[in-house]
C-alpha cells in the first residue's frame, strides 16, 4: 500500500473499513479542517452588510435544499418538479405553529431546534406520501404527478385563511444562550446555525452514500429491475428517497421561516422548484460536492444579473423592461448551457482540476 | 338544468382548448420522447405575433393567423435545431431540464417586449351577441375557435395517417433504428415534429387570445395546465390529449362551477385536475391511452 494516497495509482484497500473512512489521508482532514474553520471565521473579520449577509444566508439554505433534491433526483434517479413545496411544507410547520399558539410562544423562541428537526420529520412524511406514485410511475409520468403536488400545495396555501391566503405569517425572534437575538446580530446568528446545519447533513449525506441505503439509491437509479433481481426492495427504495428529501427540504423551509421571521407564498412557487433543480444540475447531479457548488453558483449569478440590470436601467429607456427580462433569460441561458456543454456540471470541473493536480507533472 | 349544460357547454369549449394546446405536446413526445416543457411560451409567443401582425402592420386576422403559424413553424423548428439536436441520447432529466431553460430564455425575451407586462385584446371582428339555444349561450368567439380547433385536429390525424411524412414520424416514434434503415431521416422527423407542434401552439395560441384577452401569465400557464391533459390521455396518443382534454375542461367546469362559494372552496377550477390526475394515475400509470412500455433488464 502506497504511503501517500494522493500520488498512488489506483486505490489498495484491503478491508471495508478503510474504504467507509471518511477522510482518506491526514491532508485530506487537514484541508477539511482548515476550510472548515475559514467558513467559521471569516464573518468575524469581514463583517458583511445585512444585504449580503442575507444572500451568504440564502446560499446556505439552498445548499440544504439542493442536498435534498440531489438525493432524489440525482443519486435515486426520480425526477422531482415539486421540491419548493417540500421545502414550503417545512416552513409552513413553523407557521401553523405560529398560528396556532402565537409567534413569540416559548415553543418558537425557545425551543427552536427541535421545531426545526419537526419540519423536517413533517417534510419528511409528505415526501413518504408524495413519493407513493413512484411505485407504479415511471420517469415522465413521476415528474408530473410531482408538479401536480406542487400545484395543489399552492392552492392549499392560497385558499385556505389558515395560512392567511399566502400572505405572510410572521415568526418571532429566537433567543439563544445570551439572550434575545436582535435586529443588528439576526443574519450573522442564523449564518452560523445554518452552516452547523449543512456540515451535520453533508456530512450525513456523505456516509449514506457509504452504506447499503446509499447504494440502493444508486442501484435503483441505474436499473430498477436489476436492482431488484439483488434483492433489493425498489418501491420501498423510491418513497424513501423521498421522504429523505422531504426531511432536508423540510429543515430549509423551516430555517428559511426564521431566517425571514416570516412565511410567505410566493418563496415556494413552481418557479423556486425549478430553481432548485438548476441548482443541482448546474451543480451536478448525482454528486454530493455539486450540492454546494450549484446554490452558490446560481445565487451568485442572480446577484451580479441585478446589478447588471440596474446599471443598463439607468441607460436604457423605462419601458424596456430590463431587469425583469435579463433575470430569466440569463438564468435560462446558463442551464441550456451548461446542460449542452457540460452536463455533469460544476463538480466535473472539480474532479477533473483534482485528478489533474494529483497527476502533475505527467498527463496520466 | 340549463345552468348544468351551460357548464358542460363551456367545459367542452375548454376542453377543446387543451387538446388543441395538448396536441403539440403529444406530436413532440411520440417522435422524439422530448417532455417540452417551454409549450406555454411557444402558445403565447403565436398569440403575440398575430396580435402584432393585425394591430401594428394591419394585416388582416386571418392571413396574420396563417402567418403566425408559419412563424412559430420555423421558430420551433430552429428551436429543436440549435438546442436539443445535441441533446439525443441524453438522459430525461437534461431533456427536461434544457426545455425548462428555453421555457425561462423565451420568458426573457417576451418580458423585453410590451406583451410581458401589459395586457392586450385582439380587434372584434365577430358579433357580439352570444349565439342563445335553449337557454345555453355561447359567443361567436368561443364556437369559431371549438371549430377551427377541430378542424385542426382532424387535420393534424389525418397528416399522421395517411400523408407519407406523417407515417415516417410514425414509424420513427416505433422504432427509430428500423425507420432509419428503411431511409428515414430521424433528426428532419425530430424538426418536423417540432415544427408541427409550433404550429399547433400558434393555433391554439391565437384561438386562447380571443377568447381570454392577450395576458402573457394567462397563456404561458396554459403550458402548465396542458400536462394533466397529456399524461392523463397518455403522452403519446393523439386521440388520448382529445378525450383527456374534454375531460379535463369539464372537471375543471364543473369543479368552479359547483364546488366555488360551496364549501367554503375556491378557485377549486384550478386545482381539480391535478388532483383527479393524480388518482387517476394510481389506477392506470400511463394514462388512458397511452403505451405500456414492456421494460426488460
Amino acid at each position: 500500500m502506497s504511503a501517500n494516497s494522493w500520488l498512488a495509482t489506483g486505490n489498495f484497500y484491503t478491508t471495508y473499513k478503510q474504504e467507509q473512512r471518511t477522510f482518506f489521508t491526514s491532508l485530506d482532514r487537514s484541508v477539511f479542517t482548515f476550510f472548515l474553520v475559514i467558513l467559521f471565521v471569516w464573518p468575524l473579520f469581514f463583517p458583511l452588510s445585512n444585504k449580503y449577509m442575507l444572500v451568504v444566508d440564502n446560499i446556505l439554505i439552498a445548499i440544504v435544499a439542493v442536498m435534498g433534491l440531489n438525493l432524489v433526483t440525482g443519486f435515486a434517479g426520480l425526477i422531482s418538479i415539486g421540491h419548493a413545496a417540500f421545502v414550503g411544507i417545512g416552513a409552513y410547520t413553523v407557521a401553523s405553529f405560529c398560528r396556532t399558539i402565537g409567534d413569540s410562544h416559548i415553543i418558537i423562541t425557545h425551543f427552536w431546534p427541535v421545531l426545526i428537526i419537526f419540519s423536517g420529520l413533517v417534510g419528511a412524511a409528505f415526501g413518504a406520501v408524495v413519493g407513493l406514485p413512484a411505485l407504479r410511475l415511471k420517469h415522465l409520468y413521476l415528474a408530473i404527478a410531482t408538479l401536480s403536488f406542487q400545484m395543489i400545495f399552492q392552492w392549499v396555501i392560497n385558499f385556505m385563511s389558515f395560512f392567511n391566503q399566502g400572505q405572510t405569517i410572521s415568526v418571532g425572534r429566537v433567543f439563544w444562550f445570551t439572550g434575545k437575538v436582535g435586529r443588528k446580530d439576526h443574519y450573522f446568528f442564523w449564518y452560523y446555525i445554518i452552516l452547523v446545519v449543512v456540515v451535520l447533513l453533508g456530512f450525513g449525506v456523505r456516509n449514506l452514500l457509504k452504506t447499503r441505503y446509499g447504494r440502493c439509491l444508486v442501484a435503483v437509479r441505474d436499473n430498477d429491475r436489476a436492482a431488484d433481481a439483488m434483492g433489493m426492495n425498489p418501491g420501498l427504495t423510491k418513497v424513501y428517497a423521498f421522504a429523505l428529501a422531504g426531511f432536508f427540504a423540510g429543515v430549509a423551509g423551516a430555517l428559511h421561516a426564521y431566517l425571514y421571521r416570516g412565511v410567505g407564498f410566493e418563496s415556494f412557487t413552481l418557479h423556486e422548484s425549478i430553481g432548485y433543480l438548476a441548482m443541482a444540475i448546474v451543480g451536478g447531479l448525482g454528486t454530493l460536492n455539486g450540492s454546494f457548488w450549484g446554490p452558490v453558483a446560481i445565487k451568485f449569478l442572480d446577484l451580479q444579473v441585478e446589478h447588471l440590470a440596474e446599471i443598463a436601467g439607468q441607460y436604457l429607456p423605462s419601458s424596456m423592461n430590463l431587469a425583469t427580462a435579463l433575470k430569466p433569460f440569463t438564468f435560462g441561458l446558463v442551464i441550456v448551457l451548461f446542460l449542452m456543454f457540460e452536463s455533469r456540471g460544476i463538480a466535473n470541473w472539480w474532479r477533473i482540476t483534482k485528478s489533474y493536480t494529483k497527476l502533475w507533472p505527467f498527463r496520466y | 338544468m340549463s345552468y348544468f349544460f351551460q357548464i358542460v357547454v363551456s367545459g367542452i369549449v375548454v376542453g377543446s382548448i387543451y387538446a388543441l394546446a395538448a396536441l403539440g405536446i403529444v406530436l413532440i413526445y411520440k417522435s422524439s420522447r422530448v417532455l417540452n416543457l417551454a409549450h406555454g411560451q411557444i402558445i403565447a409567443a403565436g398569440a403575440f405575433i398575430t396580435y402584432y401582425l393585425t394591430v401594428s402592420i394591419g394585416v388582416p386576422i386571418f392571413f396574420s393567423f396563417i402567418a403566425s403559424m408559419i412563424i412559430t413553424f420555423f421558430l420551433a423548428m430552429s428551436v429543436e435545431r440549435i438546442f436539443l439536436r445535441r441533446l439525443i441520447g441524453e438522459p430525461i432529466i437534461s431533456v427536461i431540464m434544457v426545455t425548462i431553460g428555453l421555457q425561462s430564455i423565451l420568458d426573457g425575451l417576451i418580458f423585453i417586449t410590451p406583451f410581458g407586462t401589459e395586457n392586450f385584446s385582439f380587434p372584434a371582428f365577430l358579433p357580439h351577441t352570444p349565439l342563445t339555444i335553449g337557454g345555453v349561450s355561447i359567443s361567436w368567439t368561443q364556437l369559431v375557435g371549438v371549430i377551427i380547433t377541430f378542424l385542426l385536429i382532424g387535420a393534424f390525424s389525418w397528416f399522421f395517417k395517411k400523408s407519407t411524412i406523417g407515417i415516417s414520424m410514425r414509424a420513427v416514434s416505433d422504432d427509430q433504428f428500423g425507420a432509419m434503415s428503411v431511409g428515414i431521416s430521424v433528426p428532419k422527423v425530430f424538426g418536423l415534429a417540432w415544427a408541427t407542434a409550433g404550429l399547433s401552439a400558434a393555433a391554439a395560441g391565437c384561438i386562447i387570445g380571443n377568447i381570454t384577452g392577450l395576458n402573457f401569465e394567462t397563456l404561458q400557464a396554459f403550458g402548465i395546465v396542458v400536462f394533466p391533459v397529456v399524461i392523463l390521455g397518455g403522452l403519446d396518443s393523439i386521440l388520448g390529449a382529445v378525450v383527456a382534454g374534454i375531460i379535463m375542461g369539464l372537471i375543471q367546469q364543473f369543479a368552479s362551477g359547483y364546488l366555488d362559494g360551496n364549501f367554503g372552496l375556491n378557485g377549486t377550477g384550478d386545482v381539480m385536475p391535478y388532483v383527479i390526475l393524480l388518482i387517476i394515475l394510481l389506477f392506470k400509470p400511463h394514462g388512458l391511452f397511452g403505451i405500456h412500455e414492456i421494460e426488460r433488464v
